[in-house]
């Protein structure tokens, strides 16, 4: 019998040189670069703000979450919230907390949860006349959920709340984008912070260092119409958002202490229970 | 008729722009960022469901500005229309100073990977070395 490394070496370079296409794509023509120049006073202030890419997902979020332990996503849960109102503000307010449900029923592995909130997210959809640009997802969320694809199903979460953006700026209804978005945000502030609440960890609690983002999120606010943005629930909103804006702004090695992550968690949580019932 | 003609060009370009519907240039773009995107993804990067279109030429950068989480790694993507070499993305903080980044620059493709240490606000600026102005595609991803 031949000695083991006769036949294991020609095995182990084998598999060091089978990499797979994309990751050898990735890595050829990858170097570092010298550093370019700092960008000026200018260049900061033109730089544009797009609210599909500058505001994060709550799946990228957690998806840093993952990384700092094991949360206990079901313990986030929250009772179905009602989806009867006729306020087209607070409608596009609970979609985005819906949709960050959505996210949180994934992380959480929960396919019968996910099916549940995908339907109340088309169900608010439909009331905001955006059903039928969002019901394909719809379907494709049920299927996701039913096979378990948790990967696919973060993916078509956020094609899903994109969609809805789009439809809601082809019916002419941009201004409930901004609020969408709040929505999600504010979720997925509570939901973090939840966690950490229960159980207190400084990696993750760095995460909620997003002073730029409030501030984002406030100017959309500040452009609304002036009937929407005196809306009751928006106004509501934008005095909150000022709160909270203080709260998540920390400098960058601050970590925030359990008990300034407990008070964040009391803000955040509020204004998802105001959005919520509409009071 | 050649009247006819440009007044529906220019109203079918008007509709794309105001219903969002991608040029020819943005499509061509688009495809070939997806391209670079999809070897990052084989490495289990998530593509974020978005895009961001612009023109860029020597001189003539744009930055726009992203909120990352600290834990996470980003690769940001971009490919222009024109198939020129030398476009560039770089990733800046929030004084705008910039951060290392693993650059990739192959053909009219570019893309910048990077972990960032703090959370919070980062620019994202896309460059060319080339002199005429092109359209690009930027595209990101995380994991």
């Amino acid at each position: 019998m031949p000695p083991p490394w006769k036949w294991l070496l020609p095995s182990i370079i084998a598999i060091l040189l089978v990499e797979s296409s994309g990751a050898q794509q990735a890595r050829e023509g990858t170097s570092a670069t010298p550093a370019p120049s700092p960008l000026t006073e200018a260049q900061l202030n033109a730089a544009i703000a797009l609210d599909s890419l500058t505001v994060p997902t709550p799946g990228e979020f957690f998806k840093a979450i993952d990384k700092t332990g094991k949360p206990n996503w079901v313990s986030q849960f929250r009772p179905p919230t009602p989806i009867s109102g006729v306020n087209r503000a607070q409608m596009a307010l609970n979609l985005g907390t819906l949709i960050a449900d959505g996210y949180i029923a994934v992380e959480a592995q929960d396919g019968q949860q996910v099916k549940n909130i995908g339907r109340d997210v088309l169900a608010l959809a439909k009331k905001l006349s955006v059903s039928d640009s969002v019901l394909a997802r719809g379907k494709s969320i049920t299927q996701f959920a039913e096979d378990g694809s948790w990967d696919q199903l973060n993916e078509e979460l956020e094609a899903t709340q994109n969609e809805v953006k789009k439809a809601l700026e082809e019916n002419r209804d941009n201004d409930l984008i901004t609020l969408v978005s709040i929505g999600g945000w504010i979720r997925g502030t509570q939901v973090v912070t939840g966690l950490l609440v229960e159980s207190y960890n400084p990696e993750t609690a760095k995460l909620l260092r997003q002073p730029a983002l409030v501030g984002y999120l406030r100017g959309k606010l500040d452009q609304l119409p002036n009937k929407l943005r005196q809306d009751k629930l928006v106004v509501k909103v934008n005095a909150d958002l000022q709160n909270i804006a203080n709260l998540v702004s920390f400098p960058a090695d601050h970590v925030p202490t359990a008990n300034e992550v407990k008070t964040l968690n009391q803000a955040s949580a509020k204004l998802t229970k105001e959005i919520s019932t509409g009071e | 008729m050649k009247r006819l003609l440009l007044y529906l060009s220019v109203l079918l370009g008007g509709a794309a722009v105001l219903f969002g519907a991608e040029t020819n240039d943005q499509t061509k773009a688009h495809s070939d960022v997806l391209d670079l995107a999809g070897a990052f993804q084989n490495d289990g990067f998530k593509l974020r469901d978005g895009t961001w279109y612009g023109q860029v030429s020597k001189d003539h950068p744009q930055a726009m500005q992203v909120n990352l989480y600290s834990g996470n790694g980003y690769w940001f993507s971009a490919a222009n229309a024109d198939g020129s070499t030398g476009l560039a993305v770089s990733v800046f903080d929030d004084h705008g100073n910039p951060v290392e980044v693993q650059s990739y620059q192959k053909d009219n493709k570019a893309a910048a990977g990077f972990s960032p240490d703090a959370s919070g606000l980062y620019y994202v600026e896309v460059s060319s070395s080339a002199p005429a102005a092109t359209i690009f595609c930027l595209i990101y991803s995380y994991k």
